[in-house]
Formats: structure tokens, sequence, C-alpha cells
């Protein structure tokens, strides 16, 4: 049965991801790089390079370099593009994305699973059959079985994963949730048979993307209940790569996984010997690196200052992708003064937003939309042309001025310009605002969590998948408001929107399905402007010249296994 | 930017200026005719002079009379007259205008689009009133613990010594990182008062206690000289008590060692407040400070120099002139010092 096949069969949706992630994109989206080898795809990317053009040659050391730490190297709490394109390389669940560009990466394919699931029960049971071949890396050093993924979904329960939200549909897992213990009932593992069956409570038309998230990766039964990313002993891979170390400040060292065999033309082996992961670089410090011939590769998008002088200088070491990453502020509606809708609304009205693009070196696009240009759903609205007379008297109508807020970012370049600009925009509107920044590292983690609850907090969403669901309903239904890594982070949680998100998400992937998205889309910022949307963001990367195979897939950006140095 | 310790050039014990306070007006007129010979401490304090008006009376002056546009007024959508033509402030590709030959923008605008001339003129007023506040405020309590440490010895005196080394054996900006980094996010509670996370006195505060061993020290030292000088033991004789004696006899005797320790300290509080604004505990971001702007320029150090340049070199001519300032205050508070030293 082909995905899409399976995909008609089945029905609900949902989606989740903070800001984390940035994972993105899909669809359509990609952009780009297909450039050469890897055909169409449309989209995005305004030049092209050392894409893929050439014999692939085997070996070598990638040199790459991160602004600061990952979030996190565990499967279950990784919530960033970074990491999702580290464990696109090292890790596996049953099914997964299509390790390609443009609309082909949006496919979704068998990957532990032998084939694509046999979908009964009305759409809300899945059975798949696990391959029998794929062993753990070392230490592990033993085969897969169906048991190892019914603990890894478990397990994300246990450890507060921000992706619980995208299986509490399993039958049992609500109860699992709250108890943590005897597992989830919806889960039947059956290690003799090599089967795993996914009982569902109701229909869900994106079951399979939330499977295909790195959050369902197979690990091993036993891993313990926290965070293994600097546990050698529990970092365990089944994909070509896998982690040799990980200093946090410092540096991860990703090698080959010796127990790989390939076993589905679905996950490709790897060019590259080894990936040198260097912590701490800043963009600025990266351009000028990768220009020296000092490092090939870059996690982050090019500093805004710097991409018209290296355009110009290096043409075709420079791509723009366009992915749906939808940049905003997170309005916590469980904060005064921003628990009054005229104060929300207010702020929308008083954000100029195509000033806002100005600070992001004017790579995206103003956008009022949660669901992002570049995805089919998307229906453009404007309830909030730029007018702050109305602004302050909707705030003089709610009787808030005068109060503090605090506006939080990450003290990435350009966030804290952005989190000063949100700053003057609430002082103009009578707020007295002040600004806190912090290491991205564990920016999304603080503000994500219920202790830390920032008033106003900068943020970007990357697709998870490609459906509107990831825009809409992750975001902004109730049931994904959590203590600890909340993809709901405005905190809102109106009872007649959650009833209509959860009946959209039953429907079938397709066009009705994303009218309806769109439309919550607009009554969402319309009735409750929980967020202040503002850009539609372009992702612009520089690479050394010896760096060759750039594949950019919408969710897993760019994947290292597709990557080949030229001598 | 340093990160070394102050050196202040002042010895532990006594070194400056210790005389009966009879002599003191005529020491003062003394020390006055000296520093007015010495060319380089004129210079000094008129550069000094000239940055403190600039940042005070003349940012306003400047903003009402010629930028008309304040320190945080973002004007990313603006158009100026500029050569003869319209040119945006912020480029669509959010690249701000540079320095020209007008009176707003006069070195161009930060990312923001805001003036940051404007900005650097304000920055200053910030960063000289956390460097003379927090200089005031270090000064203030190392006399309260170094005069009574100096004069009563014994417990007192081990007490405070200890309580010097403790701070002194942390380094300074590490001791500095730290303390900021507790209060930048819920502020400090002092008894009923609350100081927020985004007030000046934070950095204020927290410069002014790890330099009191700077200061604290020698004043000690000098005191302990002066506690067994005869004009003071004659007081003691007539009756005076240990108050009386420390702030009528010894207060005025080392206020000489005082003033330059103070002058000299300034420098190094504003570039502490440079230092942690710039690694993000100082002043708050949306005050423009020195540091702050140096941080904030530093994203573009390559395509924007001048934004990091311009406060950069402020800063480095407040802190020449304050220690050539302090370094001719020294020398004419104590002749008898730079004879030592081999002077002319």
């Amino acid at each position: 049965m082909s995905a899409s096949d399976v995909q008609a069969t089945v029905i609900a949706p949902r989606t989740q991801h903070s800001a984390p992630r940035w994972t993105a994109v899909l669809l359509a989206s990609m952009t780009a790089i297909a450039l050469a080898s890897c055909g169409g795809a449309g989209g995005g990317s305004k030049s092209h390079t050392n894409a893929g053009a050439g014999t692939p040659v085997n070996g070598g050391t990638l040199r790459a370099a991160m602004v600061s730490n990952p979030d996190h190297l565990d499967p279950a709490l990784a919530y960033s593009t970074e990491t999702w394109e580290m464990l696109a390389a090292t890790n596996d669940s049953l099914v997964t994305f299509k390790r390609a560009s443009g609309n082909a990466g949006n496919e979704i394919v068998p990957d532990l699973a032998t084939a694509m699931p046999k979908v009964t029960d009305h759409g809300t049971t899945y059975t798949f059959h696990v391959h029998p071949g794929v062993k753990f890396s070392p230490p592990v050093n033993r085969a897969v079985q169906p048991s190892d993924i019914k603990f890894s979904i478990e397990r994300l329960f246990r450890v507060n994963s921000p992706g619980v939200g995208f299986y509490t549909d399993i039958r049992g897992a609500a109860e699992y949730e709250k108890t943590k213990r005897g597992g989830i009932s919806g889960i039947v593992a059956d290690n003799r048979a090599h089967t795993i069956t996914f009982h569902l409570v109701q229909r869900d038309g994106t079951f399979l993307e939330y499977l295909a998230m790195p959050f369902a990766d197979a690990v091993p039964v036993g891993t313990p209940d926290k965070d293994v990313s600097t546990d050698p002993r529990w970092r365990i891979a089944t994909g070509p790569y896998m982690f040799k170390s990980y200093t946090p400040q410092g540096s991860i060292t990703i090698v080959r996984n010796p127990n790989f065999h390939q076993w589905t033309p679905n996950i490709p082996n790897g060019h590259l010997d080894e990936i040198h992961v260097t912590i701490g670089t800043s963009p600025d410090q990266a351009v000028n690196e990768i220009a020296d011939g000092d490092l090939d590769y870059y996690f982050e998008a090019v500093a805004p200052d710097r991409l018209a002088a290296i355009s110009k200088q290096y043409p075709s070491q420079v791509h723009t992708y366009t992915r749906n990453a939808l940049l905003y502020f997170t309005l916590n509606g469980r904060k005064p003064p921003m628990n009054n809708v005229k104060v929300r609304q207010a702020i929308n009205y008083a954000v100029d937003r195509p000033a806002l693009v100005k600070i992001f070196g004017g790579q995206g696009t103003p956008t009022e939309n949660l669901i992002p240009s570049g995805m089919t759903a998307y229906k453009p609205h404007h309830f909030y042309p730029y007018n702050l007379a109305k602004a302050k008297s909707l705030v003089d109508a709610s009787g808030t001025k005068g109060m503090a807020v605090q506006v939080w970012a990450s003290s990435t370049d350009p966030q804290p310009e952005a989190a000063q600009y949100m700053a003057s925009v609430l002082n103009s509107l009578g707020y007295h605002a002040t600004v806190k920044t912090m290491s991205e590292g564990i920016y999304y983690d603080t503000v994500a969590n219920e202790a830390t609850d920032p008033q106003v907090s900068y943020n970007e969403w990357d697709e998870d998948f490609p459906e509107a669901e990831d825009y809409v309903d992750a975001q902004f239904n109730g049931r994904y408001i959590t203590k600890i890594g909340t993809n709901d982070n405005s905190n809102l949680n109106v009872p007649s929107l959650n009833r209509q998100m959860n009946k959209v998400r039953e429907m079938a992937i397709g066009p009705a399905r994303e009218a309806q998205w769109a439309k919550l889309d607009a009554e969402i910022m319309k009735t409750q402007a929980p967020i202040v949307p503002f850009m539609n963001r372009d992702f612009p990367k520089f690479y050394s010249s010896r760096l060759h195979g750039l594949v950019f897939n919408a969710t897993f950006y760019e994947l290292f296994p597709s990557m080949w140095l030229s001598k | 930017m340093s990160v070394q310790a102050p050196d202040l050039n002042v010895v532990d014990g006594p070194a400056v200026l210790a005389a009966p306070a009879a002599d003191a007006v005529g020491n003062w007129r003394a020390a006055w005719r000296r520093l007015r010979r010495n060319r380089a401490a004129m210079i000094a304090g008129a550069v000094f002079i000239f940055i403190l008006f600039a940042s005070f009376p003349g940012a306003t002056l400047w903003v009402h009379l010629v930028a008309h546009r304040g320190p945080n007024v973002q004007n990313l959508q603006g158009v100026i007259m500029s050569g003869g033509r319209k040119v945006p402030v912020v480029s669509a590709d959010g690249t701000p205008i540079g320095p020209g030959f007008r009176g707003e923008y006069l070195l161009g605008a930060d990312a923001n689009g805001r003036d940051l001339f404007v900005r650097l003129l304000y920055g200053g007023r910030t960063s000289l009133t956390v460097g003379i506040a927090s200089a005031l405020l270090c000064t203030l309590l190392a006399l309260i613990l170094g005069i009574p440490a100096g004069y009563y010895g014994g417990i007192v005196d081990r007490s405070v010594s200890r309580l010097l080394d403790l701070i002194w054996s942390f380094p300074v900006y590490l001791l500095a990182i730290a303390i900021s980094a507790s209060l930048i996010v819920g502020g400090l509670d002092i008894g009923p008062i609350h100081i927020s996370s985004s007030s000046l006195l934070i950095p204020i505060i927290v410069i002014a206690v790890v330099y009191i061993p700077y200061i604290a020290r020698p004043i000690r030292g000098e005191v302990l000289a002066l506690r067994r000088r005869e004009f003071v033991e004659a007081s003691i004789a007539h009756g005076a008590g240990p108050v009386r004696v420390m702030t009528r006899e010894i207060l005025p005797n080392v206020a000489a060692t005082t003033l330059v320790l103070f002058t000299l300290i300034i420098a190094n509080n504003i570039l502490t407040e440079a230092a942690l604004s710039f690694l993000g505990v100082g002043v708050s971001v949306l005050t423009p400070s020195w540091g702050n702007i140096i941080q904030e320029g530093y994203s573009t150090m390559v395509t924007a120099p001048w934004q990091t340049l311009a406060p950069g070199i402020a800063i480095m001519l407040t802190a020449i002139s304050l220690n050539v300032l302090g370094d001719g205050l020294r020398d004419a508070l104590d002749p008898h010092g730079r004879r030592r030293g081999g002077g002319r």
C-alpha cells in the first residue's frame, strides 16, 4: 500500500511542536536545492551550487558548526531543526519522510517497517511488520524488536517529551500520561511475529506523519527515563551514523554506525566518514570560516548583514531555501495583561510587520496568518493593518496601561533586536517593557515551561510534517498545553475552537480539510489573536566549495547521508 | 576588552597625604597649583569634562536641536535626506544607513533604525552614571569598612580584612558576572525595597561591591599609620570619642588618597559596565550604554564597524582621560611620593 493510499484511508491530524523545532517545512516548499540532480521541487532555492553535481565520493570529515548546544540528542526530547537534521542520519522510526527534496520529500515511506501498515477498523488500527534485520549501534548491538518501539513511545510520556501530544490519541495513552504505569494498552508489540499494532481512540488523518517524526524513533528497551544526550551508553543509533561523542559547549562527533547494513532504499548509506560539529560558532564567524575554507557546513542561516556580499562573492556557494517557517511573538493568555483579548489585538495592530522583516535582513515575507504562505491551505487574511491609534484605544479600553511586560528572546541574532522592537511597541502602547535574552540552546525549553511562563516570547515554528494542522491544531488546541515542553505557548484553550480542531483532525488529508484549517486560522487570529505572526522566513545558507550532494528535505532539512566532499 | 583586575597603582599602606587637618586647606591649594602645572592632566581633565558635557546636557540639546529623535526611537521604515536624495534609514535587506555629514544619523543607524550618534551620547550618560555612581558607592563602602578596620585594629581589622580577602579572591569580572546574573531576573530585594532587574542600580551596586577591596585596603593601611600620629592621640587625650576621631581627624587626612582612588576607579567601573553589558548581564538592553551599543554592533562588525568603533573610542577616551587625570591628582597631592619616584 502506498503512502498516499494509507493517508487516504486514515484520518485525523494533529501536530505539535514548539518553538524550537525548526524543522521544516514541507511541501512543496522545498526549494531548492533541488537543483541539479534532485530535480524539481519547487520552490525555492534562489541559487544553486555545489548541490548534486558530480559523482559522489566516499570518505572525509565534514567540518560543521552550530551556534550553541543542541537542545537534546535524545530523540524523545529533541525538537530543534539542528537535532532533527542529525537524528535523520542516526535514528529510525517505523515510517519516515522520503529522503528527498521537494514534494517527493513529503511522501511517507517504510523505514523500520517492512512495508506501509495495514489500516483497519475504519482507520483506527495500524499494524506494522518490523524489519528483522536492523541492529542497534554499539554498545547495545542487538536487533530492533517491536517491543523497543512500544517502549520508545511510552518513554515519551515518562520523560515529558514535547512530542507527547501527537500520541495521546492512541488508546490508553491518556491514562498512561497520568499514571505512567502499566504501559499503553493501545500499542501491542509481538516480538515473535515481528509486528506492532496501534489502536487509536479516533481516526487521525496524520497518524503516520506522527510516527515519521523523530519522537517515534526506536530506542532500546532499558533506556533510562531521562535525557540521555550526554550518555554514550544509551545514545543508541540505528541509521548509517551514530553519535560518538558530545561535549556541551564543545563539539559533537558523528561517525559511521558499524552495525548499519542498508535494509531499505529509503534509508541510504552516507558518503561521509565523519561529521565534526563545533559548538559556539556565531553566524558571522561561520561566514568567515567558510569563506576561508575552514568550515564546510553551518546549521544556521547566513548572518543577515553578510548575505548580500557573500552572494556576490561566492554565488555558487549560497542557497536560499523557502521553508514553512513562521516567526511570531507569543502572547501568553495566562499572564496579565495578555489574558485580555483587547491587549492581544492591540499589539497585533501596533506591530509594523514589514519593519520587523527588515530586522531579519528582509529574508522573508510579512504575514498575519498562522499557516505559512508555502502551504496549500494558506489563505491570506488581514485583520490587523498597522494602526497605532486603534491599538492605543484598545489598550485604553482594556484598563491595563502601565503594567510591566517582559519580552523574551534567545540571544541569537537578530532575535534580541526583534525583542527590542516588540518592547518599543509595548512601550508606545503605555506598558513598561523589558527584554530578557538567553542562549538559544536552552531558550525554547525555557519558554515552553509552565514555571517560566513568559508574558511575551519570540518564537519560530517550522514544519513537523507537511500539513496545516501543524500550524493550527498543534499550537492552539488546549490539548497541547503541558507543564513542560508545551506546544501551546499562548495557552489558548477555547472549548469551541478545540472542538472544531478535533473534528478537522479526523478528516482525510485533502482540500476540504485544508479549507477548514484556513477557516480556523482566520477565526483564531480574528477572535483570539494569541500570537503576533509577522514573517515567513527564507533560509539562506552558505557552504564550502568542497561540499556537494545537498538535499533539502522539508521536515529534516539538509540530509547528511547525501552529502559528500570533493577531494 | 580587558578583563584584568584593575591596577590602581596604589600600595597597601600610607601613601598619599597625611597631615593634621589644620594644614588641609593649604595643602589643597598647593595641590591645585601643582595640578595646573601638569599639562597632560589638565588636557585629560578637559577631555573628561567635554565627555561629561556631551553626555548630559549635550545629548539632550542634540536631540532637541538637531536629531529630533530620541535614543530609543526605532525608525525602521523611515526615509531621510542624505547627499541631496532620499535614502531609507534601514533598507529592505536590513542594511542600516551609514555615517554621513548630516544632523540626523550622523553616525548612521543601528539594525532597529535608531540614531547611533544619539545613542552614543545617551549611552555615555548611562555609562558615566554607572561609572561615577558605582565609584561613589564603592568609595563610601570602602571608607565605612577601611577606617574602622585601621582605627580599631584587632578583631575588627581581622574581620574586615578577611571580608576584603574573600571578595578579592574572586576574579573581579567573574564575581561581577555571577552577581549580575543572579540579580538580572528578579532584581534585588533589600528589606522592603525592591530594585527592578532593569534598574541602573543593579549594575551600580554590583560594580561597587566587587571593587571595594581596591579602595578599602589602601585606606585601611593609611589609617593604621594615622592612628599613631600625634594629632590623633592629642584628640583622644582631649576626650574625643572614636566616631569623632575617625570623622574629624582621620577622614580629612585620607581625603586626598580617597580622591585619587575615586578618580581612578571611575575608569575601571566604566570599563566593567561596558564588559558586563556586552556580556548581557549589565545595563538592560533597552537602555543605551556604551557596552550595550558595542554588543548590538558586534553582529555587524564586518559590514558596519563604526557601530562598535564609536562606543569603543568613547570608552577609550574616557578611560585614558580619567587615568591621566588620576595620575595627575596623585602627583599633585603627593609631591613627596613623586620625588621618591624620581620626578623632575
